[in-house]
């Protein structure tokens, strides 16, 4: 596993640029104290890989995992385990009415499941259940939702999204096939790419033997964090 | 002590109590039943104008034409009296609805310094409900309702004799043809007809001169009957018009709500469920049911919850009347478990799953229950009780095998070629192409015992240029009924904000 930081092709604020943010940050903290960003936590998830690189999924941000749709429904069931050993509640927004409960049982009491007409449906359900700030964990599943669907996402919603997790503790994770959400603060990929021997092994290997890759945002000590860098983990 | 509650103009308050505008105007109650009878409660203006009771309307708006009729209302009578008799309630649990309109309280046992204070109260209360009340406190029944009669607003009885003494005789209610009789005599107050020997006045008059004699003299005593104040909270309005915009209804809705809140203070309990009807102009009725999923009396959560159900509902008549029930329950006590992450505010929870209903239909949201079948996708939504599910986390089972399924709903129709008993080619408008390997068939039925017959024969498919699906073979069509791992079909959204970084030793 390796783990770096401050390599980012995003763009870096420097000088005073850099305090011009830093000032407009301290005008609409002065202005708007209630807008402050809570303090977020992290959910565990129970995967090596990811709780090595960050401890778990960060609470109060938006992460995006962009993987393969096998990989993204095996997430799924791994993050319905946590959400039984945690005695919390999760939603499922379901993008494409695909969600299939075989296997994870043991946490449809503790799961609301949101079937969307399309994947716009699904993000304004998602910002409902965000503004509602009841459900420590919301999952939603853009995976097999039509690439159509998917570009007519305005991509000031992922912002939004944002700033609604910054105001909550809940963990968002937004389930995608390629990497969209501009604002996540934390991305989730893994290598993909299954064969049908895949269906004779243990959910649980399976879960672990992906190649999962984290990549952060590095939070500035400031009330939203700064893109400043970015770091990977990853399990071999 | 007994105290009597007394609503003047009963119905005509009931039918204004939401119609506060109307108040200071000439208004005056008519019965649609029997529209013979003629006007049968006025309001001090229209009274100011010359209108009386029993006039016919017509009579009455040649009077004064800017008379307000307005028809007299069962069901708006029927939340004034409960609110009447629950304010009964508050003082003593022995209470008599004596009539439409007042109530009779035995006070026996209540230490009371200041009799007029406790009436005070109550009628501050009733103010509070909307209804103007006036109380009478006595040493008994009738003594307590003449002084409520006479109660601006409260009147306490200490002296029976001085407060019968300057009473005209009329007060006491009696037969014309006795009354006659006592006013040929000279007698016109209770002074005057207390005066005469008891005994005496029987003999010429019978024993109903007996019995007013008895009342004159502030004597009699009659045990109450009891009612039990039944616990349930209503409000009803009908409109003069019909309505087809929620505006009035929320309006209304939200007056509603203040009064109700404050009855369900009065009896110390909060709402549990809500019922809201809506008589519409085809006669029918809309109706629906609110379970509080952390019952409350707080007008704003109860609001929100009619609100956004009313927001997104549409109805094919219109409504011409609006009503509220309560069912009340008891304020629940919750202690918080150590490691349990209950929902922080049901209320609002149960609010956005009606947002969220409204949204996607309810249809589409709730906790997954899966059916005690065997049939594939055989499972349905239903309302999440989060709040209500045991303390104890049932263990994660983490010994599935293989990859979950993504289903298609509903399943896509394929054509496979079969060689040998195995799919080796799919043609299908989501995939195509050849197989390379097949596992299965995996076959299942069931209802062969009755009509709702199925059976399925599933394989699991791996293709040539990348993908996991499962096919399924339904008599003799075919159809892929979901994937276990998909190639991404690309968004064209441009370049990713995030760069996969190389590792150094890379």
């Amino acid at each position: 596993m390796t783990l770096l930081e401050n390599t980012s092709p995003l763009p870096v604020y420097q000088g005073e640029q850099a305090e011009k943010i830093v000032r407009l940050r301290d005008i609409l903290a002065e202005k708007f104290p209630a807008m402050q960003p809570k303090a977020g936590g992290i959910l565990r998830t129970g995967l090596a890989a990811i709780d090595a690189a960050e401890g778990g999924l960060r609470r109060a941000a938006v992460t995006e995992l962009s993987t393969a749709s096998g990989l993204g429904a095996l997430f799924i069931q791994a993050m319905l385990g946590v959400v039984c050993r945690e005695r919390c509640f999760a939603a499922l927004v379901d993008g494409a009415r695909s969600f299939e409960p075989v296997g994870a049982e043991a946490a449809l009491a503790r799961l609301l499941v949101v079937f969307c007409a399309d994947a716009l449906q699904a993000v304004k359900a998602a910002d409902l259940l965000l503004r509602d700030g009841n459900i420590a964990l919301i999952m939603l599943d853009l995976q097999a939702a039509p690439p159509r669907q998917l570009q007519r996402i305005p991509a000031n919603t992922w912002h939004r999204l944002q700033r609604l997790a910054e105001q909550t503790t809940t963990a968002v994770v937004v389930l995608t096939p390629e990497p969209m959400v501009e604002a996540a603060q934390v991305r989730i990929t893994a290598g993909d790419g299954w064969t049908l021997a895949a269906q004779r092994r243990w959910q649980r290997d399976l879960i672990e033997t992906a190649r999962w890759r984290v990549f952060a945002r590095r939070a500035s000590g400031r009330p939203s964090p700064v893109w400043e860098g970015a770091r990977e983990s990853s399990t071999a | 002590m007994f105290a009597v509650i007394l609503l003047p103009n009963f119905r005509l308050q009931a039918a204004l109590r939401f119609r506060e505008e109307l108040r200071v105007l000439p208004v005056a109650l008519v019965d649609e039943q029997a529209p013979k009878a003629g006007l049968l409660e006025i309001s001090e203006a229209a009274a100011r104008a010359g209108v009386m009771p029993g006039q016919t309307s017509p009579q009455a708006l040649a009077r004064c034409a800017a008379l307000t009729i307005l028809a007299r209302s069962l069901a708006e009578e029927r939340g004034a009296q409960a609110a009447l008799i629950e304010m009964g309630g508050t003082l003593s649990p022995e209470i008599e609805a004596t009539a439409d309109g007042f109530c009779t309280v035995n006070l026996r046992g209540l230490r009371v310094k200041d009799w007029q204070a406790l009436g005070a109260g109550v009628v501050t209360g009733l103010a509070s409900l909307q209804l103007s009340a006036q109380v009478g406190i006595g040493p008994n029944p009738d003594l307590a309702f003449l002084a409520a009669r006479h109660a601006r607003p409260v009147l306490v009885v200490q002296s029976p004799t001085a407060f019968l003494a300057n009473l005209a005789l009329h007060e006491l209610d009696p037969a014309p043809e006795l009354l006659a009789v006592l006013r040929d005599w000279g007698i016109h107050n209770l002074a005057q007809l207390t005066s005469l020997p008891q005994g005496d006045l029987m003999d010429r008059l019978g024993p109903e001169a007996g019995r007013l004699w008895e009342r004159a003299a502030g004597r009699t005593e009659r045990p109450l009957r009891i009612v039990r104040a039944v616990e349930e909270f209503s409000e009803a309005f009908d409109f003069e018009h019909e309505i087809d915009t929620a505006e009035p209804l929320l309006f209304l809705l939200r007056r509603f709500l203040d009064q109700l809140a404050l009855r369900l203070a009065n009896a110390c309990r909060v709402a549990g469920q809500i019922k809201l009807t809506l008589p519409l102009a085809n006669g029918g009725a809309y109706e629906r049911a609110f379970t509080i999923p952390s019952p409350t009396a707080s007008v704003d959560v109860l609001f929100r919850i009619l609100h956004t159900h009313l927001d997104g509902l549409r109805l094919d008549h219109c409504a011409t009347g609006l009503r509220l029930l309560i069912t009340p329950a008891q304020a629940e006590r919750q202690q918080f478990q150590l490691f349990e992450t209950p929902l922080r505010d049901p209320n609002r929870f149960g609010e956005t799953l009606g947002r969220l209903a409204a949204l996607v239909g309810e249809e589409n949201i709730g906790v997954m229950e899966m059916l005690d079948t065997h049939r594939p996708d055989s499972i349905r939504l239903r309302p999440p009780r989060f709040h209500e599910l045991a303390n104890a986390a049932p263990p994660a089972d983490d010994l599935t095998v293989g990859l979950p399924l993504r289903r298609y709903r509903p399943p896509i129709a394929a054509e496979v070629r079969v060689v040998k008993h195995e799919p080796v080619r799919l043609e299908s408008a989501r995939v195509s192409g050849a197989i390379r390997a097949a596992l299965g068939p995996y076959r299942a039925s069931g209802g062969w015992w009755d009509s709702d017959r199925w059976s399925t024969e599933e394989w699991d498919v791996e293709m040539e240029q990348r993908g996991l699906y499962r096919l399924a073979r339904v008599g003799h069509e075919w159809r892929i009924e979901g994937s276990y791992d998909e190639p991404p079909r690309a968004t064209r959204r441009g370049a990713p904000p995030l760069a996969e970084i190389p590792s150094p030793g890379a």
